[in-house]
């Protein structure tokens, strides 16, 4: 099998692959630390606690995690016509870029996880900012970030890669049927946390779940998209 | 470049009858390639090929095997032969019969191509 | 041996018949023409035989095997598409890199020396490049992977006259020096009908014609004469085309030796017919009948 080709065909622009994505942290970690900075200039110890806090909740980290989504979509909406182009086989072509997805998710987890421990230990680069150290990377133990941030990353690849596969396939009728199934659900939930007693309590325990339940679901999601995307691309065809 | 009413094989054939006729390919003298042919005319090499397979058949080119073709010993005589022997079919029959639509008679005809060699 | 060999191959996408029972048998070591007109399924023919896109019904054997997923077949067999698709942040190094590693045979020193000669800009951005310059990026994959089946599909869309010919003559010298099996897919015709040494003809998705290019050579004849001549030579023949001009008329006809002997006997000039007028007149023929069969049916 060229597994290699594969991965050379994600990799070849190493700029767009890595560079990039590393380059859009760095400036939105530079303005995270100017916006501490300002933050501790005029409010003080005070506003640095509170500072501290709130940004648990920091989506700055999403410069880095935006663009990855998109790697899914492009991998299929973009990288299978050309592989295809090239002779390589879908089964290679599955292969392969499953490889990419593990290494850039094991990659970018590895950034993650360094930069948290930074993080850490210099009380948040001296100004009490997070930036690594949020939810959405896991507010525990270092490792917990490493797995989440793994985990995260690939389970978006994963369900990018399956929804542009589908829309491959069935074209506009499966955005449509997408994004009303997504409807039904947000509307059936915000129903429910409406009209239902019951459902409410059930939505707040869903809250206190443990890390490990919710990892679970994280993994969830990336297998069944894994299980869409690899049935699907097997008798995906050019357009 | 090619005669285009014939297929192209006999065309090329033809033009390198013509190139052995004119001496610009002599007795025992090496004939282009059947690549170095192709590439010149633009054309595929298997027809290439096949117009001087043509010649080969007609005795015309020799091959040597491993070197490439060359004109066979006696060609120019033997094509000189042959495209006089064609020549009054070819040339004088048509030429008789456009002279007579008009009413020229063989004699004036005669007539007309001394005339016409002298100038 | 066969290159490419299909049975009742057919694509059907909906009710469009995009290629219909389609039988054709491409020997190896030949430059192939496929031609038809705009739509005529040329470009779903070759997906189907390069594992791109799956058959409805019928059986191919290409290389000897089924090709579709498969590695072996396909590391053996470059398709130059004329709408390929590249990563928006591609440029056509990236392209040529990855087509080094993809085919066995690759030849960079070719390669280099085609980018060179098609003034190929390989570190601009693909988005950014003309028809031709994407045009370019396609030939040089096609000849420097020295794969032993090659397609090309309209792969001098947007290239210049001077282009064209560099195309040609490197094919021609490539193809001599190492012999392969070449289909290439086009409706530019006459510019390529001496480069091809067997065509197959397409037309809404099925074949109307199947031969080699110097049996086609008899394929048809243009007569010209008085109307009643040429009307008296069309007696029981078929025609595939006939204009007339006050006394005199014009007629296309299938040809052979027995066809061209009456025409001369009847007194009417004869001229061989070029493929790509050939090709013109089959398929406005066929556009025709199906018109008749329909306003029958």
């Amino acid at each position: 099998m060229r597994i290699r080709n594969v991965v050379q065909l994600h990799t070849v622009n190493r700029m767009q692959f890595f560079g990039w994505p590393l380059v859009f942290m760095t400036l939105s970690l530079a303005l995270v630390l100017v916006i501490g900075g300002l933050v501790l200039g005029v409010g003080g110890p005070d506003a640095r606690e509170g500072m501290h806090n709130g940004m648990q909740w920091n989506g700055a980290i999403f410069a880095v995690l935006g663009p990855l989504i998109g790697f899914g979509f492009t991998a299929m909406g973009q990288y299978f016509p050309l592989a295809l182009g090239l002779g390589l086989t879908r089964r290679e072509f599955a292969v392969g870029t499953s490889l990419v997805f593990v290494g850039y998710a094991a990659f970018f987890a590895t950034v993650f996880t360094i930069g948290k421990a930074i993080e850490s230990a210099t009380g948040g680069f001296g100004l009490g900012i997070r930036f690594f150290d949020t939810y959405y990377t896991g507010v525990g133990a270092w490792w917990q970030t490493a797995i989440q941030s793994f985990l995260v990353i690939l389970a978006v690849m994963l369900v990018g890669a399956a929804i542009t596969t589908a829309f491959h396939r069935w074209g506009q009728s499966f955005l449509w049927a997408f994004w009303l199934t997504l409807a039904v659900i947000v509307v059936a939930i915000a129903g429910g946390l409406i009209l239902s007693e019951p459902f409410r309590e059930l939505v707040g325990q869903l809250g206190q779940l443990p890390w490990i339940a919710w990892m679970g679901v994280v993994a969830g999601f990336g297998a069944i998209g894994a299980a869409v995307w690899l049935t699907l691309v097997r008798r995906a065809q050019a357009r | 470049m090619l005669d285009d009413s014939k297929p192209l094989f006999v065309a090329l054939a033809e033009q390198i009858e013509d190139g052995i006729l004119d001496g610009t390919y002599a007795e025992d003298a090496p004939v282009p390639s059947t690549n170095e042919l192709a590439a010149f005319l633009r054309i595929n090499p298997a027809t290439a090929g096949k117009g001087l397979g043509l010649l080969v058949d007609a005795g015309v080119l020799v091959k040597r095997r491993g070197i490439g073709m060359f004109v066979a010993p006696g060609a120019p005589a033997a094509l000189r032969e042959r495209r006089r022997s064609a020549f009054a079919a070819q040339f004088i029959a048509p030429l008789l019969r456009e002279a007579d639509q008009l009413g020229i008679t063989p004699d004036d005809l005669a007539g007309m191509i001394r005339k016409e060699a002298d100038r | 041996m066969t290159a490419i060999a299909t049975t009742g191959l057919s694509k059907h996408f909906g009710d469009v018949r995009a290629v219909d029972d389609v039988d054709i048998a491409l020997a190896e070591l030949r430059i192939h023409g496929l031609l038809g007109r705009n739509g005529a399924g040329k470009t779903t023919l070759m997906q189907l035989l390069t594992g791109q896109v799956f058959a409805t019904r019928g059986t191919m054997r290409v290389l000897g095997a089924e090709p579709v997923e498969n590695a072996d077949v396909l590391s053996q067999t470059c398709f130059i598409q004329e709408s390929q698709k590249y990563p928006d942040t591609f440029r056509a190094i990236d392209v040529l890199r990855i087509a080094a590693g993809a085919y066995p045979n690759w030849d960079q020193e070719y390669a280099d020396q085609l980018v060179e000669e098609f003034r190929l800009p390989v570190k601009r951005t693909i988005k950014k490049l003309s028809r031709g310059q994407l045009s370019a990026i396609g030939i040089v994959v096609g000849l420097a992977s020295r794969a032993p089946l090659t397609f090309f599909d309209e792969p001098y869309l947007g290239l210049d006259a001077v282009a064209r010919r560099m195309f040609y003559d490197r094919l021609l010298a490539d193809f001599a020096e190492h012999p392969r099996t070449v289909v290439l897919s086009t409706h530019h015709i006459d510019e390529v009908s001496n480069l091809l040494e067997h065509v197959v003809i397409l037309d809404e998705g099925q074949v109307l014609l199947d031969a080699d290019t110097d049996e086609l050579q008899d394929a048809a004849l243009t007569v010209s004469g008085r109307a009643t001549d040429v009307d008296a030579f069309l007696a029981g023949r078929e025609v595939l085309e006939r204009t007339v001009l006050g006394t005199l008329a014009t007629a296309t006809v299938p040809g052979g030796p027995d066809a061209k002997r009456a025409a001369l006997d009847a007194g009417l000039d004869v001229s061989p017919v070029s493929l790509q007028a050939l090709f013109v007149h089959l398929t406005t023929a066929n556009a025709s009948s199906r018109a008749t069969d329909v306003a029958t049916v």
